[in-house]
């Protein structure tokens, strides 16, 4: 099935995210997780910013990632020195990156650094969304509902897992959906 | 991922409106909530291609419709 999307047809958010992320994947590993998973398999609604989670970088690999976002065009809200980002990164903080030209305003990509044992899965296991037109790493569907499901709980995310689980449903594994909520209570509810 | 950033960026944000003519922000705005929408629409489009896609399509369109 051919679900190319023309070069020309790339829309303001299409733009700044294949952009952005083409420049992280050729320094680190990463995944775009949440709402943006959510819109980009066909649900209805707006986000304000794209969520990323990246591996844990060294500095010297993170100022070389910070060198490559600054000369594609994008700039770090918080700081613009790269080992001052760092700490932060390493520190369990997250950070925004928005272009720019864009003078503060959306889009902005909100990154942070692999936080446990479930992020590193999240990574292993990412995979692109052929129908989404975009080349980017997702999260797996799987991870997404889980997170929805059994953490974050808001209406808007577990709506949200409701339309992956009617979109995906003959692609889903519950029992992969489960471990995974195993592991959120295990990791992520102690805190 | 409600996190202090995303808290941040919301106080930014409407900051931003607010001191700025609406004119400044408004084509901006709409450009990228309609991104947004363009995006979801793309990935449906691209699922009525295939059985299995239209299949799932119906699923999520009877769900909305019992919300």
């Amino acid at each position: 099935m051919d679900f190319e999307r023309r070069i020309g047809d790339r829309n303001v958010l299409d733009k700044f995210t294949e952009d952005f992320c083409d420049v992280v994947d050729k320094c680190a590993k990463y995944i775009v997780v949440s709402g943006f998973v959510a819109i980009s398999t066909g649900r209805t609604r707006a986000t304000e910013d794209i969520d990323m989670i990246v591996e844990k970088l060294s500095k010297e690999r993170f100022i070389e990632l910070h060198s490559a976002l600054d000369k594609a065009g994008f700039e770090c809200m918080r700081s613009s020195n790269a080992e001052d980002i760092f700490s932060y990164l390493s520190h369990g903080d997250n950070v925004r990156y928005t272009r720019k030209e864009n003078k503060m305003f959306p889009p902005e990509m909100d990154i942070h650094f692999v936080k446990d044992e479930l992020d590193e899965l999240q990574l292993r296991e990412r995979q692109k969304i052929e129908a989404s037109g975009l080349n980017v790493w997702f999260s797996s569907i799987e991870f997404n509902i889980a997170f929805k499901e059994e953490l974050l709980k808001t209406d808007k995310d577990l709506e949200d897992a409701t339309h992956l689980r009617k979109m995906f449903y003959t692609r889903l594994s519950e029992e992969k959906i489960n471990q995974i909520k195993s592991m959120i209570k295990m990791l992520r509810r102690k805190r | 991922m409600r996190n202090k950033t995303h808290i941040e960026q919301v106080e930014r944000w409407a900051e931003f409106i607010r001191d700025k003519p609406l004119e400044e922000w408004k084509p901006k705005f709409n450009e990228f909530i309609d991104a947004q929408f363009e995006i979801a629409k793309r990935f449906r489009d691209n699922m009525e291609k295939t059985e299995e896609g239209r299949q799932a399509l119906k699923r999520v369109i009877e769900w909305r419709k019992t919300r």
